[in-house]
């Protein structure tokens, strides 16, 4: 499993006069965690919403598989097999662990059944997707809004797989979580990593990302910077790369 | 488990499947208050007349709980009801319009208004709040075009007036009370065999037995203690639960009751899950103008004619009072059609109950603000204590 997965090459992006993204590359293979790391403004939310369909790249290449391809919205996105989890999650405090997970996509009997939910098909279906990535919730008919920071991270994180998904983008999921719930996220992420899925993670945080990541890939001011070996990497030599405090370490 | 445990433990319980019994318990107390200043209160002719005035603001309740679940509103329906009820009046009286037609026409009328005022909101991002505030002068207008200002329409003697005044018999009541239980036993036992084939566990007198025997058992008492004891029960009540039972459905039981609630409580998160959040607004909006017209319409049988002082923004302030009172939050992702229905039972019972005791109007619209007023503060009270509040 060496080809690459999902592969970014050469994207450039601008909004107006502002360069968002001037020459960014990377990419992710199965059973790989990249972690994206970079500074405020290095591109690397851009590079999500392209890679999520939710904006499109002014130039470069995006290739599935080997093959070139365009994505054009979220749509496109799910049915290539690329999910995000967004920073926010995008989740209903209001309703509860299953419906969210289902929300937009509830299987439903036919007409004659009164379009009915299928509701124990999709509890059990929410049992077995939380079983699959080792998340233990009491229950799961609890409104969202009573669950944890870190147990909302990990139903935002079940829905986007439910689709198995080859390729889960996750957008800072660690940010504004607690010391035993970011090690329960981090666990999470090595178990898609361990499903055989490509896990792209966005991150602030550099401890987290030398602890999962198995490449790291810095982005300064819209460019590719470097792309290692997560073993490669030092706390030190990161935060240079990302300010570019040591210019060179490329050249 | 310590104190603070527990009182957590009680309002996130008042929060979910324990919402209604503060508003039951307050109906009981309030039945027994006016009961001990006058008997005629529990008599089943007071009762059955009380649910024929609720029945129209019931109905305008549950228009608003659709709305203000997915953060809309419509301040138009008082004066929307007050138009098609007149619309239904002038096609079959003065038209001599078949009165089935007219009734379909004035629902269409309904519906149609519903949709104009949700496109406006959605195509121009524009409140809520103020759109159907213009739609409500509009509709006024409307209304005096209609009718003018000294015109009335009589719908004594037409087969308008017998829908407030027709009562279902004993036997019928019965039959239709077994059906229901019968489809509802049927849908949870669905249910309960659906969860066995999932490999869960379930209970055949857990999930089905109690609840049907529940229902028939709320369902008999009314029946015969109260409108077969009298007259029957009149046809509005049977119109007002069966647009009930109909929502209820699709709201608890079906995607697009999903969608509702999803908008309400994260409207980004519902469109990111590929939600048409115009779309589901825009059937609410349109579900709100039919039941403003069908709430109209009964109106109009109840009180046996139109005039343009129909259009009566009382009944909007009491119907949002209602829903308020039933739990609905004003800020969008709560409330059931219970809660329109208990809702309207309180405000009822008091308003009905203070005109038994000769109250003056001053001292009802007082105690009427006061229940408000202690409604929403029992209910943020409860909000906060369960924790289900997040600070947004």
């Amino acid at each position: 499993m060496n080809a690459s997965l999902l592969e970014v090459r050469d994207v450039a992006k601008s909004y107006g006069a502002v360069t968002a993204l001037k020459r960014a590359s990377f990419s992710v293979r199965s059973g790989e965690v990249v972690a994206l790391a970079g500074d405020n403004g290095a591109g690397k939310s851009t590079l999500i919403k392209i890679l999520s369909g939710s904006i499109s790249a002014d130039s470069g290449e995006v290739r599935f598989a080997g093959e070139p391809v365009s994505i054009g919205s979220p749509n496109d996105a799910a049915r290539l097999g690329i999910q995000t989890v967004y920073q926010d999650l995008a989740l209903c405090d209001n309703l509860d662990v299953v419906d969210n997970i289902f929300l937009g996509r509830e299987p439903r009997g036919p007409w004659w059944r009164g379009f009915r939910v299928r509701r124990p098909r999709m509890e059990r279906l929410t049992a077995d997707a939380l079983a699959s990535v080792g998340i233990r919730i009491q229950r799961v008919d609890v409104p969202m809004g009573h669950l944890s920071g870190g147990q909302r991270q990990c139903v935002a994180v079940c829905r986007a797989i439910l689709g198995d998904p080859k390729v889960v983008i996750l957008d800072e999921p660690t940010a504004a979580l607690g010391v035993a719930q970011r090690r329960e996220v981090l666990d999470l992420i090595v178990r898609l990593r361990d499903q055989g899925r490509g896990v792209i993670l966005i991150s602030h945080d550099l401890v987290d990302i030398l602890k999962v990541a198995d490449r790291i890939v810095v982005l300064r001011l819209g460019e590719t910077v470097a792309d290692k070996p997560g073993a490669e990497w030092t706390e030190h030599t990161l935060v240079s790369a990302i300010t570019g405090a040591t210019a060179g370490e490329q050249r | 488990m310590n104190l603070r445990d527990g009182r957590r433990t009680i309002a996130t319980a008042l929060m979910g499947p324990w919402r209604t019994a503060p508003i039951i318990i307050s109906l009981v107390a309030i039945a027994i208050f006016f009961n001990t200043q006058s008997s005629l209160f529990l008599s089943s002719r007071n009762l059955t007349n009380l649910a024929n005035q609720i029945a129209v603001l019931a109905t305008v309740a549950l228009a608003l709980v659709g709305l203000l679940v997915v953060r809309q509103i419509d301040l138009s329906l008082a004066a929307l009801a007050a138009v098609c009820g007149g619309i239904a009046a002038k096609l079959s009286v003065e038209s001599n319009l078949n009165v089935g037609l007219a009734i379909v026409v004035a629902l269409a009328a309904g519906a149609a208004v519903g949709v104009v005022q949700a496109v406006v909101v959605n195509v121009f991002r524009a409140p809520a709040f103020v759109v159907t505030l213009g739609g409500m002068f509009v509709l006024n207008a409307v209304l005096l075009w209609l009718l003018p200002a000294t015109s009335v329409i009589p719908l004594a003697d037409t087969p308008l007036e017998k829908i407030a005044n027709t009562f279902v018999p004993a036997w019928l009541s019965y039959v239709l009370l077994l059906a229901v239980v019968l489809l509802f036993a049927g849908m949870r036992f669905a249910h309960h065999r659906a969860r066995l084939g999932e490999g869960m566990p379930s209970n055949l007198v857990r999930s089905t037995v109690i609840p049907a025997a529940a229902l028939a058992a709320v369902g008999l008492v009314p029946l015969i203690f109260v409108f077969n004891a009298y007259r029957g029960v009149p046809t509005p009540v049977v119109i007002v639960l069966a647009l009930m039972a109909g929502i209820a459905y699709v709201t608890s039981q079906t995607p697009l009751g999903r969608q509702i609630y999803a908008i309400g409580g994260n409207p980004e998160g519902a469109r990111r899950a590929g939600i048409s959040v115009p779309l589901v607004t825009t059937v609410v909006f349109a579900t709100g103008g039919f039941l403003a017209a069908t709430a109209g319409i009964m109106a109009a049988s109840r009180e046996l004619g139109v005039s343009s002082a129909n259009s009566d923004l009382t009944l909007l302030l009491e119907a949002l009072a209602a829903v308020v009172i039933g739990g609905v939050s004003l800020f969008g992702g709560r409330g059931t059609v219970w809660a329109a229905l208990l809702g309207s039972l309180v405000i009822g019972s008091i308003s009905n109950g203070l005109y038994l005791l000769n109250a003056s109007t001053q001292m009802r619209w007082t105690i009427e603000g006061l229940v408000l007023v202690a409604a929403v503060a029992i209910d943020s009270t409860i909000s906060r204590k369960s924790g289900a509040q997040r600070d947004s």
